[in-house]
């Protein structure tokens, strides 16, 4: 990411819109990702909420053409080794997630790849599915920690005790007024618990300053969070 | 009042929003008869109500457009799953004490 913090006041750079463009590049031609969370990290002195964008993901959309989903699940587990799990829950091979959004609708995730894993998944499961990019459509937080649950009940309208949303669960519900897509992730390697919160990308601001206000009793503080991995990371959006 | 959604589970009341009485959608569309769901008037076909149709009686087709039943006891009603899984829902209620009997997909395969 260039250094916008040196150039105050400049347009952004390398929105792949050259005077003269070269050649082939046409095809290729996106912009530059910006994380709808501005690269936000953030944790509470004590630690007990750690709060991470995940940044570079592929989001998609999968919807099942009728009566395909039986198809739909079959090249999955054949392609990508994927064992589709029913319901409002989390299906992971790899690098690979979907989250159970609907009757026959999921919520992509890949760890990398933006648009172009949209494009791949499409490919995968061309005739069978209406694949639709979601990448630059949202943005993700993981929120970990044994405070993680705490935060969370002030404002989505769910049990998430583990009794009633266990490792795997997902939801798409709301946080405050801010429709969200929830869904556990894998624990942390201390055995915390850690969930995944997909926003769309225009209420960024919003939720985050929902997270914030209900998580201050934690002591998590407004600012820059200093720290390996998040140099030039601002926790506001500007 | 929670809903227990077919797809999402048991869901706080603010994430619904209510259409009305699901016996009358469709009312006053070509095909629609009462008790169709939404989008099954097409299917419907021969089974005409009395909103069915250009031809149908003026009196008739307005009473199916514009009359609802009021009822202060059992309901079948539309609710839309808005800030859920946006499916539309069909529940069963007692219009009195919010209690629930029933609740399923608006129409099978409805996403």
């Amino acid at each position: 990411m260039p250094e916008a913090a040196s150039m105050p006041g400049t347009s952004r750079p390398g929105t792949s819109r050259p005077g003269t463009p070269s050649p082939g590049a046409a095809a290729e031609a996106s912009l530059r990702p910006v994380p709808a969370f501005g690269g936000l990290a953030a944790s509470s002195p004590d630690g007990r909420l750690v709060v991470r964008e995940r940044e570079g993901l592929g989001l998609a959309t999968v919807t099942a053409r009728r009566g395909r989903g039986g198809d739909l699940a079959e090249v999955l587990r054949a392609s990508r080794g994927l064992v589709l799990r029913p319901g409002p829950t989390v299906s992971r091979a790899g690098d690979l997630a979907l989250v159970g959004t609907g009757p026959e609708t999921w919520f992509a995730v890949g760890a990398g790849g933006g648009w172009r894993f949209s494009r791949a998944l499409a490919a995968t499961l061309a005739g069978l599915a209406a694949v639709a990019d979601q990448s630059s459509g949202y943005g993700v937080l993981r929120l970990s920690g044994p405070a993680v649950r705490a935060v969370l009940a002030k404002g989505v309208p769910v049990d998430l005790h583990p009794s009633a949303f266990a490792a795997g669960d997902a939801a798409v519900t709301l946080a405050g007024h801010v429709g969200i897509v929830l869904w556990r992730a894998e624990d942390r390697a201390d055995g915390e618990e850690a969930f995944d919160v997909a926003v769309f990308r225009s209420y960024a601001e919003s939720f985050r300053h929902w997270l914030f206000a209900s998580a201050a009793e934690f002591g998590l503080a407004d600012g820059p969070a200093p720290g390996p991995g998040t140099a030039g990371a601002v926790s506001r959006p500007a | 009042m929670r809903i227990a959604c077919p797809f999402c589970g048991s869901r706080d009341l603010r994430e619904f929003s209510f259409l009305g009485d699901a016996g009358a959608a469709g009312a006053g569309l070509p095909g629609a008869g009462p008790g169709a769901g939404p989008g099954a008037g097409a299917e419907a076909g021969a089974d005409a109500g009395p909103g069915a149709g250009p031809d149908a009686d003026a009196g008739a087709r307005a009473e199916a457009v514009y009359l609802r039943d009021n009822p202060a006891g059992r309901h079948r009603g539309l609710w839309y799953h808005e800030a859920g899984c946006r499916s539309w829902l069909a529940v069963t209620r007692d219009t009195r004490t919010h209690a629930i009997f029933a609740v399923e997909l608006a129409r099978e395969g409805a996403r």
